[in-house]
């Protein structure tokens, strides 16, 4: 259902109608829309100027006049009466837009004032409303505006009536939803707390907000009476006394326009009843995006393609299980300059190793992930660096290569196992789903198996295999997801924030089956998380990123006794010590930079307590550490430290 | 949502009951709406202006006593309804009169045997004309509407996956022109146009056709289907594709897309086995409410291609004034669409383990 994006605060009406149609000038397609709606409109309004003849005029037509081709003398050729087809094609419209118009205009303020009635005040009112809606909905309506216009009289009036007061049904529902959901609005709740009457809220707070909808609905409602109308006109069913499209077709249809050949007196009416049609139609695709403007990307497009370096060899003596180096990612989108998301992020993983990454949200943590995946969305782009990962650069691969390697070689668990599954399949299906694509050759009988045994290492009962993950608790589909994670034993496993969103005591229960299933079968994980704490207890090795460089880069006793980057000691000091109680903790004021936004210098500058000239133009390089253990940060303060 | 094991025990019972009382309910909505249609149906028709047989034999010049006889035939000489001789307000009747004997009880009655009066056309019982052209509108609508949907899918998948690129633009641009074609009138096109390029004018066999043997009979009716059946596939496939591009839209945005991606199976793999059956449930619910709108072009098509189907009832029923026939069609369509309705509203509850009774 369409729902807009509402403002917190109530502006003035005026302001959204103005914002809307700011809006609405730069949508081509409701622009076109628009225009031909109005052309047609001007046609009609000055229809006596426009036509050369009086509508249905017979005076001075002979038998030679009927059914007579296009000519200079009638543009769109002479009907069966022997009159001019594009008169009474310019006076058509006055029929199809009169009746368009007033019944759409019945429609849409009985549907208005149900759906507002509906949604407002709730209780019996809503439901008796509701509910006849609905069993008006399922009646058939072109079969019964055609039978009650059939039983009283075809005249202008009577079908403006029976169209508008029998098409109400969808704009009432909408209408209604709409309304409930600006109800619960603060400023709505507002001002009901201050005691303004209900009709004052509904006209200066509900209505604007349900306005927009309603337009679009309008312009809905309009184009399905104008076919209605030449429907009825088609079927007999019009006023004889005046002329309009659908009745110039029922009779160029009954009267021999088929057998004679007369295509003019066919294509005429009918174009004028589509450009109508489309014309309305394109104007409420128009309004329509512009109230509900939505991306139109998904996570099957295409990706920007690798501007990776040719593929380097890995160095080394020890290889470690995936390396990346100098990794570095842009967001890309048209008319702006491109984001730098990850620049210059390089770092290991020996096998059995758990790497913490962590930073704020926002510094690129996901990001970073998904890249080394490349499952970065369509505006991601690797623009430089290497992923090593057995003996292959993964920047360098095909799809197809790719697809191979996730999953049987990096796996990796989503943060907010909630969407992660697919709600319309079983979750043993979906973990049975990873073994046949990456181990072709596992006996089909033994899958079944495998999945127990899978479940039963993350503590899920065999019995809830066949279970859908809506029937799971969130804790029960995290580890659903582990078992999934595991199911084609691959040596990396990437856990993105896999317990954000869950309670603490299940969060503890994860991490230890993370930190358990890591010593069991010698996997190599990378750990995302905001939780130093965590980190300390089971990592061997953190990365600390900042608004997506590396901050600093060691091992953890080194990352939590010798810290050298100042954004890795303001880090520790928000965060709480059972060895040290008397710490007073402290936050870092401010935000991440944001990506379109990035400091000139360090990006850790305009928050840092460290800062000085330099960071403010120069941005830090990475720099070594000197002293046993592999150490990083990128801070002009730890340049040419020995 | 339940949020430990012992409420995970429970649920599957829950499901089983929720699923009962569910179809329970839907059920009596549906016999709601049917008993509101047949009301509606029977007080329509009495709010004509003048009397019903009058109307509908139309002919000033008849006797009294001739009109009479008419009424009588008709049953238009009883009550309406208790207290009421007509649905003139002023007109008060006999209370005391039978309400077994009114108008509406016969009506009523008569609707459970099966009995929808004559046609003043052609005398013949309405159910039984109404009965002889069923089955031909369910096969056209049924034909239709199966390529719609197919055609309709198939493209909307096309456009949702290639979204932004040419293949979407186009698929949108077809489908947002279609949508705006009369359904008569590109009905009239085609007709014109095939008329003059050897598809039979219209009906639903050849004349003569009754002593051929069957087969030949069978591709008699499948050519005449032709062209009926392209006009609805295009008038409907518009739709359709317009729905199925959205809806898949917002299913390859969801999250476990991406897992699907990230567990390295293949574009195809994932749409076939994780996008499409998600995407194609609320099509179930449109196919449904459209229903009612297909109905609709079944009596625009029918007319222009004269297939002797209950559109074409009705066309001809308001050209000759053929109340009864109108009647019994108008309650024959509305109640087949509501039955399809629920039955589509049942399957949707079927076909999504998601769908929560409350």
């Amino acid at each position: 259902m369409t729902e807009l994006a509402l403002k917190k605060n109530a502006p003035p009406a005026s302001s959204y109608l103005l914002d809307f149609w700011r809006k609405l000038q730069k949508n081509r397609m409701g622009l076109v829309g628009l225009g031909m709606l109005l052309s047609i409109t001007l046609a009609a309004v000055f229809a006596p100027v426009i036509s050369p003849y009086e509508p249905s005029s017979t005076a001075d037509v002979g038998a030679g006049d009927i059914y007579q081709p296009p000519s200079a003398e009638h543009l769109f050729g002479t009907d069966d009466a022997g009159t001019d087809i594009f008169t009474n094609f310019i006076y058509g419209s006055r029929v199809s837009l009169t009746v368009g118009f007033f019944a759409a205009f019945i429609s849409i303020v009985v549907g208005g004032v149900l759906g507002i009635v509906a949604g407002f005040f709730g209780g019996r009112w809503e439901n008796f409303i509701m509910r006849f809606t609905d069993i008006m909905l399922v009646i058939p309506d072109l079969p019964l505006i055609v039978v009650v216009v059939a039983l009283t009289k075809p005249s202008l009036l009577n079908i403006i009536f029976v169209i508008g007061l029998l098409g109400w049904t969808t704009t009432a529902r909408v209408v209604r939803s709409q309304t409930l959901a600006v109800k619960s609005r603060k400023f709505v709740l507002r001002a009901r707390a201050i005691g303004a009457g209900r009709g004052h809220i509904i006209w200066r707070h509900v209505l604007p907000l349900v306005m927009p909808i309603l337009v679009v609905q309008a312009v809905l409602v309009v184009s399905l009476a104008v076919l209605n109308e030449s429907t009825l006109a088609f079927l007999g069913l019009s006023d004889p006394t005046t002329v309009s499209w659908g009745q110039m077709l029922n009779y160029a249809f009954g009267r021999g326009a088929m057998s004679t050949g007369a295509w003019w007196a066919l294509v005429a009416p009918g174009f004028g009843i589509v450009w109508v049609v489309l014309g309305l139609t394109l104007l409420g695709q128009g309004l329509e995006q512009v109230l509900n403007p939505r991306l139109d990307t998904h996570h099957l497009m295409p990706g920007r393609p690798n501007v990776g370096k040719e593929a380097e060899v890995q160095s080394g003596a020890t290889k470690p299980v995936l390396e990346v180096r100098n990794l570095s990612i842009d967001y890309v989108s048209q008319g702006k300059a491109p984001a730098h998301a990850i620049e210059n992020v390089s770092f290991s993983l020996k096998e059995g190793e758990l790497l913490g990454l962590v930073g704020e949200s926002g510094c690129g943590k996901t990001t970073l992930m998904l890249g080394l995946l490349r499952l970065l969305p369509q505006a991601g782009q690797i623009v430089n660096g290497s992923v090593f990962f057995g003996g292959k650069n993964l920047t360098m691969l095909t799809e197809e290569e790719m697809n191979a390697v996730r999953w049987s070689g990096i796996s990796i668990i989503f943060q907010g196992a909630m969407n992660a599954l697919n709600p319309v399949r079983t979750v043993g299906d979906q973990i049975g789903e990873a073994i046949i694509k990456h181990m072709p050759g596992y006996p089909k009988e033994k899958i079944q198996g495998r999945i127990t045994e899978l479940l039963d290492l993350v503590g899920i009962a065999a019995s809830h295999k066949d279970s859908f993950p809506h029937q799971y608790s969130g804790g029960m589909r995290q580890r659903a997801m582990i078992a999934m994670a595991l199911a084609c034993n691959p040596s990396v496993v990437v856990a993105d924030e896999p317990t954000t969103a869950l309670d603490v005591m299940v969060q503890a229960q994860i991490l230890e089956l993370l930190a358990e299933l890591r010593r069991k079968l010698g996997l190599a994980v990378i750990f995302v998380t905001h939780d130093l704490g965590v980190v300390a207890e089971m990592c061997d090795r953190v990365l600390v990123m900042y608004g997506g460089v590396t901050a600093e880069y060691a091992d953890v006793d080194t990352v939590y006794n010798d810290p050298r980057h100042p954004y890795t000691q303001e880090l520790l000091k928000a965060f709480p010590d059972l060895t040290k109680p008397k710490k007073k903790l402290s936050s870092i004021p401010g935000y991440p930079p944001r990506l379109d936004a990035l400091p000139p210098g360090c990006r850790f500058a305009p928050r840092c307590p460290a800062v000085f000239e330099r960071c403010r133009t120069e941005q830090p390089a990475i720099h070594a550490i000197p002293g046993g253990a592999e150490h990083v940060a990128s801070c002009h303060l730890v340049e040419g430290v020995k | 949502m339940p949020d430990s094991g012992i409420a995970l025990l429970s649920f599957r019972e829950d499901i089983l009951l929720n699923r009962f009382q569910n179809l329970i309910r839907r059920i009596g909505w549906a016999v709601l709406t049917i008993a509101f249609v047949i009301v509606l149906n029977f007080f329509l028709f009495r709010i004509l202006p003048g009397d019903p047989a009058r109307a509908g034999v139309h002919d000033p010049r008849l006797k009294k006593d001739a009109v009479e006889a008419i009424r009588v035939r008709f049953g238009l000489d009883k009550p309406v309804i208790n207290c009421f001789d007509s649905l003139n307000p002023v007109k008060f009747g006999n209370c005391g009169v039978n309400p077994l004997e009114t108008q509406f009880f016969i009506y009523v009655r008569n609707l459970f045997i099966g009995e929808m009066g004559f046609s003043y056309h052609t005398n013949r019982p309405v159910t039984e004309i109404l009965a002889e052209r069923l089955w031909n509108t369910v096969l056209l609508i049924g034909a239709g509407q199966i390529l719609s949907v197919i055609i309709g899918v198939v493209f909307g998948i096309a456009a949702a996956w290639k979204a932004r690129t040419n293949i979407d633009y186009g698929a949108l641009t077809v489908s947002l022109l279609v949508w705006s074609l009369p359904t008569f009138w590109l009905g009239i096109i085609l007709l014109f146009w095939g008329s003059a390029n050897g598809f039979p004018i219209g009906g639903k066999a050849t004349p003569g056709m009754s002593s051929m043997p069957l087969s030949v009979r069978w591709g008699d009716i499948a050519e005449h289907m032709i062209l009926p059946t392209i006009t609805y596939t295009l008038v409907y496939m518009g739709e359709y594709m317009l729905i199925m591009r959205s809806s898949l839209l917002d299913v390859l945005s969801e999250d476990y897309i991406l897992t699907a991606k990230a567990k390295g199976l293949s574009t195809f793999q994932i749409l076939r086995d994780h996008a499409l059956k998600n995407a194609m449930l609320p099509l179930v619910t449109v196919i449904a409410i459209n229903l009612g709108f297909t109905v609709a072009g079944a009596i625009q098509i029918e007319s222009v291609f004269s297939w002797p189907g209950l559109g074409l009832s009705i066309f001809e029923a308001v050209n000759r004034r053929d109340f009864p026939v109108l009647q019994g069609a108008f309650l024959l369509i509305a109640v087949a669409v509501i039955a399809a309705n629920l039955i589509a509203d049942l399957t949707y509850t079927y076909l999504d383990p998601r769908v929560k009774m409350e």
